[in-house]
């Protein structure tokens, strides 16, 4: 294949859609690993420290768009020190001086400070798309840098950050020449926006498909802006509440109405059941639906808004939808792939709001359901045996029963067979969340089954070592591997140390880990970070050298060609 | 002795028999009693006592005991305060509906600012002389010295005698004691508790 010419190998590769089959012709021959290098535009980096952003840059120099992972999942639970790392500094620092003709760049779970957001804006001038999920570290003083300097920005999208508000002037910042607007989400920003800036933005910018606005936007904006924008494709409503007897209401009937191409609704925030009628014109058209803020829409009020939205794919809603609500879903949405019920009550004191019925009902009405995470009080195996009967298509199928450890109600046994029901049922399953009372036994199961699966997550769960040892060495594609209060330990992780270099991370937290453990995996695998995670400060008296004995409260591996990351804070060990 | 001790309030890792107060002896997931009332964790697998090698008492700070699995049981606060549980994102704990938000929990390690609604967490770190991991307790959980004290029998169940409020009682091995805001050093319990919750920055037990 190397009489090619190298343009016609590049033509060829333009064809490769994954980053997997990217990366495995760059590893043919050298040809063509030049070839790759030089005309990759998108690059992925799920691990933060598993490379240096100077090597990323220099490999792919015409990179048009990069994607950054930085924190564990375990993070977003509030598991991982805020200050541990994953900071955008550095690639934003290593890009502008080496892909000055970077256009997007993702980032997930990372540190971002406006320093480093005003670096990007003015180093980058075809800049066009900008995400944050889950980051902090930055305001809107960021916000403001990037809205003044890059002048063709399509897309800002700002998901579930913690984010200072510093006052509303960053939206004025969007010069009048700024008509490029493709999608804006500003929704998890805590504070007001002003309404004036707001709706002249909207009006100049024809090609604006997404607008998630924040809390703060009253339902009078949001009625100006459905008037300015009836080609909105999503729409995030600010707070939604409104008198449903006053003319305003009914402006926004009419303002719905005219928008045709709405497919997909959020926020809800403050909704209350009687503004809902303002949305009835367009739900027949709904593929996706989001109410899990809005925790006053319950009971008939839910269901009979459900009842119009027979198109739904995906569907976000509290548990107050209750099983009753979730039989209707299943009557009605048939195009249903991905759902979410989210808790609204932790402590299961008030009414078992969902339980295994609705999953079930769920699981028989909705055929095309392949994504699923469900909150709830209670699961059974008979239950989770019918859905994994119902719904051998699932990939990602995560269960949160909000009782660790609780057991079948019913048969007072562990929910091991359930869920191995659903792993050798399930063949295309990529992720798995567990929960309930759990053996060995169920760690069997996803060994031996759960050949795709890629990512895993324990808690409280599981007697001993074996199971842990059955997941290493049964789950072929595992990628990622997050445990907490799970009585696994050092045998366990030392059972095949090379495993995790297959692996993009090891998470434990309060397991039976040790010191002495992690030293041990360190120094046979010197191309992982071993991290041991120590929360602690001066004042304590902490000893100079913790025995080895020491049980490890959180630890983090991962595979890495950058060796051990130097902006460690004191309380992070890499061994 | 070392105690191995993590920030996350005591798990279930909780050995079977260990609690006097559970009656059954078989296929027990939930125990009963005392524990019942405040739904606790349900105890796990079954993982040794702390062992001494040497036997001794809370004092050694040159043995290495073969201390696999601290024998703690749930404090009084139970699921309450257990960490990062259930996992939702934080955006998301703070417009749950309902009674919900009052009730989350904050991580006690956690910066972030909760907003308008919901309970503070006040997390102060608790020494005991001799050992040497500190811990961490949510004071915001508790409503009385008593409650306090049973969580720090909890903590620390090497402590034969355990902690009383009581300023008689002679058999007391240890006392706690508390810094102030402005860095005295106090005996806990001997102000109203609210005033108490307001400045007390971190706690020490003395033998």
């Amino acid at each position: 294949m190397t009489y090619f010419p190298e343009e016609v190998v590049e033509r060829i590769f333009d064809f490769l859609a994954t980053h997997r089959d990217r990366n495995a012709v760059s590893t043919v021959c050298k040809t063509w690993y030049r070839v790759e290098r030089l005309s990759r535009r998108s690059v992925f980096v799920g691990n933060c420290y598993a490379v240096r952003p100077e090597r990323v840059v220099a490999r792919y120099p015409r990179l048009r768009s990069l994607t950054v992972k930085g924190k564990p999942h375990f993070a977003d639970f509030n598991l991982v020190p805020h200050d541990w790392g994953g900071f955008a500094l550095p690639w934003i620092e290593a890009a502008a001086r080496g892909c000055p003709g970077l256009e997007e760049l993702r980032l997930k779970r990372m540190i971002v400070f406006d320093e480093s957001l005003e670096l990007l804006a003015r180093s980058f001038p075809n800049f066009k798309v900008l995400v944050l999920i889950s980051c902090e570290g930055f305001s809107t003083d960021g916000l403001a840098a990037i809205a003044t300097y890059c002048r063709v920005l399509r897309e800002l999208d700002l998901q579930e950050n913690e984010m200072e508000d510093r006052g509303p002037q960053w939206l004025s910042c969007f010069p009048d020449s700024c008509t490029s607007l493709v999608s804006l989400n500003f929704a998890c920003l805590k504070g007001e926006v002003n309404a004036v800036s707001l709706e002249r933005l909207v009006a100049r910018c024809p090609n604006l498909r997404t607008l998630r606005l924040n809390r703060a936007v009253s339902v009078d904006t949001l009625s100006k802006i459905l008037a300015r924008a009836p080609h909105l494709v999503d729409l995030g409503t600010g707070s939604f509440t409104i008198d449903h007897r006053a003319e305003a209401y009914h402006k926004l009937i009419n303002n719905f109405i005219k928008c045709k191409s709405l497919r997909s609704l959020s926020g809800f925030w403050d909704a209350t059941p009687r503004c809902l009628p303002a949305v009835y014109p367009i739900c027949g058209n709904l593929t996706g639906l989001n109410l899990s803020y809005a925790p006053a829409i319950q009971g008939a009020d839910l269901i009979k808004l459900i009842r119009q939205c027979s198109k739904l794919q995906r569907l976000w809603v509290l548990d107050c939808i209750g099983d009753k609500g979730l039989a209707v879903v299943a009557n009605t949405c048939k195009e249903l792939q991905e759902l979410r019920v989210f808790p609204s009550d932790v402590y299961g004191e008030g009414i078992a709001a969902v339980t295994e019925e609705g999953l079930v009902a769920v699981s028989s009405g909705c055929p095309k359901l392949i994504s699923l995470l469900y909150f709830c009080h209670q699961m059974t195996n008979a239950a989770l045996i019918t859905v994994a009967k119902n719904c051998p298509q699932f990939t990602r199928f995560r269960l949160c029963i909000l009782d660790p450890g609780k057991p079948d109600p019913v048969t007072n046994q562990p929910l091991d067979e359930g869920f191995g029901a659903i792993v050798q049922s399930c063949k295309d399953l990529r992720r798995l969340s567990l929960s309930g009372h759990l053996t060995d036994q169920v760690f069997l199961y996803i060994g031996m089954y759960a050949e795709r699966l890629e990512m895993l997550s324990i808690a409280f769960a599981g007697d001993s070592d074996k199971g842990m040892v059955y997941v290493l060495n049964g789950c072929k594609n595992l990628r990622k591997l997050e445990i907490r209060d799970s009585p696994f330990g050092d045998a366990a992780l030392l059972e095949d140390v090379g495993k995790y270099e297959t692996m993009r991370s090891l998470w434990m937290s309060s397991c039976d880990v040790t010191l002495g453990g992690c030293k041990t995996l360190a120094a046979k695998m010197p191309r992982l970070n071993v991290e041991v995670i120590n929360e602690m400060d001066e004042s304590d008296e902490l000893e100079e050298n913790p025995s080895d004995l020491h049980r490890v409260e959180k630890m983090y591996v991962y595979r890495t060609v950058a060796g051990p990351r130097n902006d460690a804070p004191d309380f992070v060990w890499t061994l | 002795m070392e105690l191995e001790l993590g920030l996350a309030l005591p798990n279930n890792h909780l050995m079977k028999g260990l609690d006097l107060n559970d009656g059954s002896t078989t296929n027990s997931y939930r125990k009963r009693g005392f524990e019942e009332a405040f739904e606790e964790v349900i105890p796990k697998a079954t993982l040794p006592l702390f062992v001494h090698k040497n036997g001794g008492d809370g004092d050694d700070e040159n043995d290495s005991p073969q201390l696999k699995n601290s024998p703690e049981l749930n404090s009084i606060s139970g699921n309450r305060a257990l960490v990062g549980w259930p996992p939702v994102k934080h955006p998301r704990r703070r417009s749950a509906g309902g009674g919900a938000e009052e009730r989350w929990s904050e991580h006690c390690g956690s910066n972030s600012d909760d907003g308008g609604g919901g309970r503070r967490a006040k997390c102060v770190k608790v020494k005991m002389e001799g050992v040497a991991i500190g811990r961490k307790v949510d004071l915001s959980l508790h409503d009385s010295y008593e409650e306090l004290f049973h969580t720090l029998n909890q903590m620390f169940p090497n402590m034969q005698h355990g902690f009383a409020h009581h300023p008689h009682h002679h058999r007391r091995r240890f006392m706690v004691t508390y810094e102030d805001g402005e860095g005295d050093w106090l005996l806990v319990g001997d102000m109203p508790w609210e005033d108490f919750i307001r400045s007390v920055k971190r706690l020490k037990i003395l033998s």
